[in-house]
């Protein structure tokens, strides 16, 4: 791949990074080298480059170097297709069947594809078969399971390609599917849709036309209870329950991205595939994308349509009132992450903070949101009767109780690069202040200072438009396409007529009462006409613009009539002789996605060491009860049974379980076959029968002495009361993690994931620049970190000076920072009283922990990145640079994902922990990347602009509806600067923020209770905001949420499962016995009458409060009377029901 | 007496018993005597018997008062009434004045129980029982009432060998029978509950020290009516008797679930409902019904797997293999038992998990044995089987070499029928933007006998009912954006629209109504008739009933049951389809049951009684749900699934599913022939 191109700066950054993780892994591989752990080494391989990545995870030798020489001449994708074929053809990797060789291919290509980090390749796909058509010739079937969906479409659709282009090569036909086949992929596919989600779904014409003409035949494992009604029992379809993989890379994939196959089935010139025409030309008829193209921008409605009880819908698709979209990006926005300010945030009752998800209208489907005060913010109607518009987030707290309307909820930033990389026509821009400054400086000449152009007074801005010609600035530009033409002639003949103004002080006065009485104080608020209310008399100041654009002279006689146009906005601008451009033409709406999150991650139920204690430490798998159980009166003490893989000292052969024997040597496992009995050494199948070997077997533990002989071990006095270990291994061959360490672990209160490693998972928010006083450090600090200057090239000297962020540096929340101070203690106890090691962290604050290294894990991939904690922050999320989260293929939509500690990570990792089932391999550190090079990063990352201010072709543009791919060749992308030193430095950003976590702390979604609390929260939203319908967010809300939650649990209670609650057994059915056969303890219900009738009460109220339709209010109504029906003895019920209440009360 | 046998004892009564309680009673002077004691006061809501449940010192009262009383008089009066469920039922019909004079025990018959009402009787104005209610019995209330309720018996010891004592009286009783036996050492539930007379169990649900089932049966006039007939019969419920109902079946009017009051509904064309849950819903959602619910299910199918096995428990089959040592001897032994798993060996076979109330055992079936494999692939998760088949060495295992399912016996005779027609029909989807008017009026007017030939008006003058096997209406909410689909939205015009429609039809055509899961009741089966609301708006003739029902339609036995389970036969019983679904309804009466898997498409209400047991067996089983029509016989038993007047939904059209509309089954009343009318 060639070298990092960068500055000596960055090289040097690059290079300690390496050199620092260089000797931590010397620190580990020293001490694991005492045979502490599974292997005597550390077990994440490191990766420089993509290359590396795929080799490391896929196993196939040779491909790294092939990749290396294919990259230089060739795409990604074709690079892809072409190792692809050579793996097929057997150029590289050895193997034995041609179906091995095409599954290998498969798998390589498709790890080529996803940069060789997300777990896709090897999860997602569960085998490669060859099948058999009815003309007896072959064909490849590819059986994908759930993990595929971590791949992206677009890898999914082109792994189907690579099945196609690598049969060719080794002569394997085509598949010719059977018309019952046919229609079972049309049948499944709906269904999937039904049961699952598919973000795309094609029509039944097109699953056909796929599944007749796709030359690979694409089969999978059942993934889903539901099974098919009409198609069952096909004999060349395994299952008759749902394949979801099959369903995924059949809808997501080739569907919906046929355009991008048929890119690469052009260049490969492969026949067979005209076919994708028809699904391209299909598609694309009759979408709203055809529409927008012509000048118009449409409502969406789509991210409401199921809404979630207690996540509040800001704004219905594109009503007035609702987000106002503003170009530009700020250094913590772009990459799916949208900023707003933070007086939004407190005013839309704090349910959106740092890292909150939003499901938006548009341009994506979703984006974290961040705040950014140097947009505006909401505009409020006080019980005063003021309307003010709300910048600051101090004065929004103390206004918050005093806010009747949210008359508008104020702007969104949203960045270029979102659009493009959604590839979502440009919205028009409204006039804003960024655009008026071209204007104005193309045509005034004069001097004026920066800030009096930004928040000019109503003379200079008339004096510029007048004397200029500069179109009116947005500050006094008001919402004219808001109203209609009665409303403007209404409102104007109110100003002439009653209206009283004042040259002296500029401020016009109109008469509240009669304001109110004929609307115009509505109409006033519609054009965000910003007013206070005093004695009576309705004030705005500055308004002599708001005067001439109604048409009116300064002493509000009528200048002219109203021209006959029903466009507002020009005829403000006839009527005043000013360019007057549209204030508000883009609005997006959006409704709460997910809460923020920062926490630490803990299995359910939390363990802190991967021992098996089986139900000997009761219900919290306490090991310390575990060590004092006993299974019966006379049993001996600490003695339990559980799994364990059993090894042996090749020296002195004893038996053990552990990885180094008394004597000091290394053990081995013990090898058995189940079925014949047998003992086999050097091999891992049974020579006699050919199974799988295993070395579990059931064993009778003297706990007691183990666990008294792990706290000596560690020179721990034996006091803690609660050490949480596991019920029963899931790996393999049984391997637990050595006590000492959960001893350790219980000691500084820290949880393990499946790996054995400590994690704290946050929301993903890009930051591009900081500040060393809002990240909780100082200058003197950064600069030790190799921070030598700030943005403008000036040498970093303050604390407040805003320095571009280096691509691995982290900042995480100060809850992160304490957990990561714990665990960094923990490690150092570790080494020093467990392997016997100098310690490495000597954290005693988490100031201490500043520049340490971190992993950086993504969930549902494999592959860790090296970062560098440079910071803290109080928002519940972690910020890093853009290209760390695209290179966990991230973007900032919401996601989240974890950190751990290096030193936790290379010391405590084994392969050996992990679960040996499907999908037991994503989410832990197979391989670690160790250097971040933009090229291999997600291609996202690629399109997030940099540049300081917008062109002023491209508000132009955006006026146009263009397409954004129209603009790349204008805009200063990352794309633009791959490949220079310029990747890494120089970014700028368009709108600038004073605090990265200003906002409340946490969404009220998380501080609220209860779902009803938080149900009533919403709708008391949905009341005050202007752009929002609260009927209508009532009856989603019942119709998305509550009936079929009770529906559902109705329905699960008829049909539901029993439960032990000694041991935990579950039941099918309840045991004719009625106690539990296993234990003889008491059987219960899973779900019980509270559990369907929970939202009953609150859906009803919501219902007649709220005037949801009939429909709505008769399913609540036949609800209700079902569940009475069920739950009510019909008998009893007569002799009044109170009587039986009392009678069955317990 | 042991303490397993303590435990037995209890789970016989359907109660759960704590170690400490097992262990107190075990202590105790006489533990039989006790745990009678504690079994007949304690609170029916209570799920678990623990130490606070038994009430040493009302015991020692009661012991001491027992002591005055004829114990010689009282056992041989508890044996009778015990052994003879036939005497019991005739005696209460025979001699229904003769209610004891208890004081506490308001006479069932002097005013409240003649109401047609009889649900409402309560006891709430006599106010000593609103003493015994609100008070902590006093033990010398409790003894005296106890004295009339409970009559120890020296000669039966434990509650389960009571069954195995041979029919021996048929004398009439004592008057005070029909109160103390309830409460005695019964351990037949549905007998118990039946005989639980209406105005016992108005005191035990108000009265909790008394309560024991909260059923509360009482429709006298009704069930006289019945009494009579059934004091003609020398048969009891089916649960007392040994043969196979075959035998009852040929009794005109005797029904195995004499649990329920019947409503008659008299007329030229007379309907008795002989067994509907509409007014009987005892669920209130506890763990301990689903139980009952179960071991109703399994005592009333192994009845009749056992008249044709000799089946032992299957706990003495551990015991058994305990004892065995080496002489490893393959004698033949059959269980009866429910399955509860069904998985399948590495090499092949099957292996059932059978399980009765003792305890349970896998069966495995061999792949070599192709008929008996074919047979058991077959075999449903929950149904009800006896298998026949000798035990592994390790004891761990049955090889079956039988497998028999309740089935109907082959003896059963052709029933002479009535005279007339009857016509069913399913699925009409009132509402729905596919329900088919014009096919469905064309019908309308041939019922009116305005066909326009002379055969149809005859055929027409000759139906004497119409048979609705539930989804009349298309109903709302059913399935996601329903609304997308509907022609009227709001459901009650919807049942309007569709009362209007009925109400064409002429008075001399009885019309049933039973309900589906389209239908605006509730979901869970058994399902109650629709509410009188929605009743309310048709004609009064109209017989409303629940799903499923039993009925007779002068003389003829006819089960509805809107077809729920079908969706689940046909996922998993080899060789049933959607196409042929008189095939569905077959494998439901080989298994003498409606529904037998759980927890799948069919969301039950777990019920005293499991109404989905076919039994006896009927003349005409008629369902729907699936939207294609069906005829089949099956050992002189009809089997109809009627199409429907929907045409083809989007969602048929998805899973292929090609409906038949309108086409009406209409059976000759007289030989059960079918014929089939088209109207589309």
């Amino acid at each position: 791949m060639g070298e990092t191109i960068a500055s000596t700066e960055m090289h040097e950054y690059f290079d300690e990074l390496e050199a620092r993780l260089k000797e931590a892994i010397k620190i580990a591989n020293a001490a694991r080298a005492r045979g502490g752990d599974p292997k005597p080494v550390v077990e994440i391989p490191l990766a420089k480059d993509l290359a590396d990545r795929v080799e490391n995870l896929i196993g196939v030798e040779g491909v790294a170097a092939k990749i290396r020489v294919l990259e230089e001449k060739m795409s990604r994708e074709e690079c892809a297709l072409e190792i692809g074929r050579q793996v097929a053809e057997g150029e590289v990797g050895n193997f034995t069947t041609k179906k091995d060789a095409v599954e290998a291919a498969i798998r390589v290509s498709m790890a080529v594809i996803t940069e060789g980090v997300v777990a896709a390749p090897i999860e997602g796909i569960n085998k490669v078969e060859l099948g058999k058509n009815d003309d007896g010739s072959e064909y490849i079937r590819i059986f994908y399971s759930g993990p595929i969906r971590s791949a992206g479409g677009t890898a999914q659709a082109l792994s189907v390609l690579v099945g196609d282009y690598v049969r060719r090569g080794i002569g394997i036909d085509r598949y010719k599917p059977r018309p019952e086949e046919v229609e079972r992929y049309v049948e499944e596919v709906v269904l999937y849709k039904r049961v699952a989600s598919l973000q795309y779904m094609p029509s039944e014409d097109e699953i056909r036309l796929i599944v007749k003409n796709c030359p690979v035949c694409i089969d999978g494992d059942p993934t889903e209870e539901a099974e098919v009604e009409g198609h069952r029992d096909l004999e060349r379809i395994g299952t008759n329950r749902i394949r979801g993989g099959m369903c995924l890379v059949l809808a997501e994939g080739l569907a919906l991205k046929a355009p991008k196959v048929k890119k690469h089935v052009n260049k490969l010139h492969m026949d067979g595939w005209d076919w994708l025409d028809i699904l391209i030309g299909g598609t694309k008829t009759g979408g709203d994308e055809e529409d927008e193209q012509k000048n118009k921008i449409k409502p969406k409605d789509k991210y409401i349509r199921d809404l979630i009880a207690g996540r509040p819908v800001f704004s219905h698709p594109s009503r007035p009132g609702g987000f106002r979209l503003r170009y530009g990006r700020s250094r913590n926005t772009s990459f799916a992450a949208a900023g707003i300010n933070p007086a939004t945030m407190v005013l839309l009752d704090d349910f959106v903070t740092n890292g909150t998800q939003l499901k938006v209208e548009r341009p994506g489907k979703a984006a974290a949101m961040s705040a950014v005060d140097s947009i505006e913010g909401p505009t409020v109607r006080l019980h005063s009767g003021d309307l003010v518009r709300v910048d600051d987030i101090k004065e929004a707290y103390e206004l918050r109780s005093q806010v009747e309307v949210i008359v508008d909820i104020g702007e969104i930033l949203i960045n270029y690069g979102d659009f493009l990389e959604n590839n979502h026509p440009l919205m028009p821009s409204p006039y804003v202040f960024e655009w008026w400054h071209y204007d104005y400086e193309a045509a005034c000449s004069e001097k004026i200072p920066e800030d009096e152009l930004k928040d000019p007074s109503s003379a200079l801005a008339l004096r510029l438009a007048e004397e200029y010609d500069v179109p009116l600035h947005p500050k006094f530009t008001y919402l004219w396409h808001d109203i209609n033409r009665t409303e403007f002639e209404a409102l104007r003949k109110f100003v002439a007529e009653r209206g009283n103004f004042s040259v002296e002080d500029g401020i016009l006065r109109l008469p509240l009462k009669a304001c109110m009485e004929n609307g115009v104080k509505l109409v006033l608020e519609k054009l965000l006409v910003l007013h206070r209310v005093k004695a009576d008399t309705i004030l705005i100041k500055e308004a002599l613009p708001f005067i001439l654009c109604l048409g009116l002279d300064c002493h509000l006689k009528e200048k002219a009539q109203i021209p006959d146009t029903d466009d507002m906005v020009n005829a403000a601008a006839l009527l005043s002789g000013f360019k007057v451009l549209p204030r508000a033409p883009s609005r997006i709406g959006a409704r709460m996605g997910r809460p923020e999150k920062a926490n630490l991650r803990k299995m359910s139920p939390a363990a802190q060491v991967l021992f098996p204690i089986g139900n000997a430490g009761g219900l919290t798998r306490n090991l310390a009860v575990a060590s004092n159980y006993s299974a019966s009166m006379n049993g001996k003490i600490g003695e339990i049974e559980v799994e364990m893989g059993i090894r042996e000292c090749p020296a002195c052969g004893k038996e053990t379980y552990f990885w180094r024997c008394d004597c000091g040597e290394y053990t081995r496992p013990k090898l058995f076959c189940l079925r014949c009995k047998i003992e086999v050494r050097n091999s891992e199948t049974c020579p006699k029968c050919g199974r799988k070997l295993t070395s579990v077997a059931n064993v009778k533990l003297d706990f007691h002495s183990i666990y008294k002989q792990a706290f000596e071990n560690v020179g721990e006095r034996e006091k803690t009361d609660l050490i949480k270990g596991v019920k029963r291994l899931m790996n393999g061959q049984m391997t637990p993690e050595p006590l000492e360490k959960g001893i350790l672990r219980a000691k500084h209160d820290v949880y393990i994931f499946k790996d054995g490693t400590v994690r704290y998972d946050m929301s993903d928010i890009p930051l591009t620049h900081i500040r060393a006083d809002e990240i909780g450090i100082t200058a003197a600090k950064l600069q030790e970190l190799g921070y030598v200057e700030d943005v403008y090239g000036n040498p970093l000297e303050r604390d407040d000076q805003v320095v571009c962020l280096k691509v691995q540096d982290l900042v995480i929340s100060y809850d992160g920072g304490e957990y990561m101070l714990r665990t960094a203690q923990y490690v150092d106890d570790l080494l020093v009283k467990y392997y016997g090691v100098e310690p490495y962290y000597n954290a005693k604050t988490i100031q201490d922990l500043v520049g340490v290294l971190l992993i950086g894990l993504a969930p549902h991939t494999s592959a860790g990145v090296l970062g560098r904690l440079i910071g803290f922050t109080r928002a519940s999320v972690g910020y890093a640079h853009p290209f760390f989260h695209a290179s966990k293929r991230r973007n900032c939509d919401g996601d989240e994902d974890c950190i751990m500690l290096l030193m936790d990570g290379i010391l405590n990792f084994s392969r050996a922990y992990l679960p040996e089932k499907r999908g037991g391999k994503m989410d832990a550190p197979l391989v670690l990347t160790t250097r971040i090079d933009p090229k291999e990063v997600d291609k996202e990352a690629h399109n997030i602009d940099v540049p300081a201010r917008y062109p002023l072709e491209f508000y132009r543009a955006t006026q146009e509806i263009k397409n954004p791919t129209e603009l790349e060749g204008i805009m200063d992308l990352v794309s633009s600067r791959l490949g220079t030193p310029e990747q890494y430095e120089h970014f700028m950003f368009t709108h600038d923020t004073s605090d990265i976590a200003a906002g409340p702390l946490n969404s009220s979604y998380k501080t609220l209770g209860s779902m009803i609390e938080k149900m009533e929260a919403q709708l008391s939203l949905a009341n005050k905001i202007r752009a929002v319908d609260a009927p209508d967010v009532a009856e989603r809300v019942l119709k998305s949420h509550f009936l079929p939650d009770l529906l559902g649990n109705l329905r699960a209670f008829s049909r539901q499962r029993m439960r032990c609650i000694k041991c935990g057994e579950k039941f099918r059915r309840p045991p004719l016995t009625g106690a539990c056969p296993k234990c003889g303890g008491n059987v219960i219900l899973t779900v019980h009458e509270g559990a369907v009738r929970k939202y009953l009460e609150i859906s009803k109220e919501i219902g007649e409060r709220y005037g949801v339709s009939s429909y709505t209010q008769q399913r609540i109504e036949l609800l209700d009377k079902d569940i009475c029906s069920l739950f009510e003895n019909h008998r009893v019920k007569q002799l009044g029901l109170s009587d039986f209440m009392s009678g069955s009360a317990r | 007496m042991e303490k397993k046998d303590i435990i037995r004892t209890v789970m016989e009564k359907e109660y759960q018993i704590s170690p400490e309680a097992v262990e107190l009673i075990y202590s105790s002077n006489s533990p039989e005597d006790l745990l009678k004691y504690v079994l007949s006061t304690v609170n029916a809501s209570v799920i678990v018997i623990s130490i606070e449940d038994i009430d040493l010192e009302g015991f020692d009262a009661f012991s001491a008062g027992e002591s005055h009383s004829d114990k010689i008089h009282a056992s041989s009066t508890e044996e009778r009434k015990i052994l003879s469920g036939t005497s019991i039922l005739s005696s209460r019909s025979d001699n229904p004045s003769s209610e004891p004079d208890s004081f506490l025990v308001p006479d069932p018959l002097s005013e409240p129980v003649l109401s047609s009402e009889p649900d409402v009787i309560t006891t709430a104005s006599d106010p000593s029982i609103k003493l015994s209610q609100d008070d902590v019995p006093d033990s010398s209330v409790q003894g005296i009432v106890l004295d009339k309720a409970y009559e120890p018996d020296p000669d039966i010891p434990d509650a389960s060998n009571i069954q195995d004592i041979p029919d021996a009286s048929n004398t009439p009783n004592t008057p005070n029978t029909l109160n103390t036996q309830s409460i005695t050492v019964l351990s037949d539930e549905a007998l118990a509950s039946d005989l639980a007379s209406d105005s016992f169990s108005s005191v035990k649900t108000t009265t909790p020290t008394f309560s024991f089932h909260p059923s509360l049966d009482a429709n006298r006039p009704v069930s006289s009516f019945f009494g009579q007939e059934n004091s003609l019969s020398s048969i009891p419920s089916n649960r007392s008797f040994r043969t196979e109902p075959s035998s009852s079946t040929s009794e005109r009017g005797i029904f195995s679930s004499s649990i329920d009051e019947y409503k008659h509904y008299p007329g030229k064309n007379p309907v008795t409902v002989v067994s509907d849950i509409t007014g009987h819903s005892t669920c209130v959602g506890e763990y301990m019904q689903f139980v009952q619910y179960f071991r109703d299910r399994y005592s009333r199918l192994s009845e009749i797997i056992r008249s044709r096995i000799n089946a032992r428990p299957i706990e003495s089959l551990k015991r058994r293999s305990f004892r065995r040592g080496g002489d490893g001897g393959s004698e033949e032994i059959s269980i009866i038992g429910m399955v509860s798993d069904i998985n399948s060996t590495t090499n092949g076979h099957k292996i059932l998990s059978l399980e009765d109330p003792t305890g349970s055992f896998s069966v495995l079936i061999r792949n070599s044995d192709k008929e008996l494999f074919e047979l058991a692939s077959k075999i449903l998760l929950d149904e009800v089987i006896g298998v026949t088949g000798s035990i592994t060495n390790d004891g761990s295992l049955m090889i079956a070499t039988k497998l028999i399912q309740p089935d109907v016996p082959n003896n059963v005779q052709r029933r002479t029928g009535s005279h007339g027609k009857a016509i069913l029909i399913s699925d009409v989807h009132v509402g729905s933007s596919q329900f088919m008017e014009d096919a469905w009026l064309d019908f309308l007017d041939f019922l009116k006998g305005e066909s326009d030939s002379e055969d149809m008006r005859e055929l027409a003058a000759s139906v004497r009912y119409l048979v609705v096997a539930g989804d009349i209406v298309d109903g709302i909410g059913i399935y996601p954006d329903q609304e997308l689909e509907l022609d009227i939205l709001d459901v009650y015009d919807q049942y309007r629209k569709a009362a209007e429609y009925f109400r064409e039809i002429p008075e001399h055509i009885r019309v049933i109504i039973s309900p589906g899961n389209h239908d605006a009741v509730r979901q869970a089966e058994p399902q109650p008739a629709l509410p009188e609301s929605i009743q309310a708006y048709f004609s009064e003739n109209i017989v409303f009933v629940g799903n499923p029902a039993f009925l007779e339609l002068d003389g003829v036995r006819l089960l509805i049951y809107h077809g729920r389970s079908i969706d689940d036969l046909v996922a998993s019983v080899p060789g049933v389809s959607y196409q042929e679904p008189a095939g569905a309804v077959l494998e439901m009466l080989k298994r003498r049951h409606l529904a037998p898997t759980y927890g799948s498409r069919v969301s039950i209400s777990p019920e005293k009684k499991d109404y989905f047991i076919i039994d006896p067996v009927p003349d005409i089983i008629h369902t729907g749900h699936v939207h294609t029509l069906g005829v089949q016989h099956y050992k002189n038993v009809l089997l109809v699934n009627s199409g429907t007047w929907q045409g083809q939904t989007e969602f048929q059209k998805r899973v292929n599913l090609v409906p038949v509309p309108a086409r009406v089954p209409i059976v000759d009343l007289e030989n059960f022939d079918v014929k089939i009318l088209p109207f589309d």
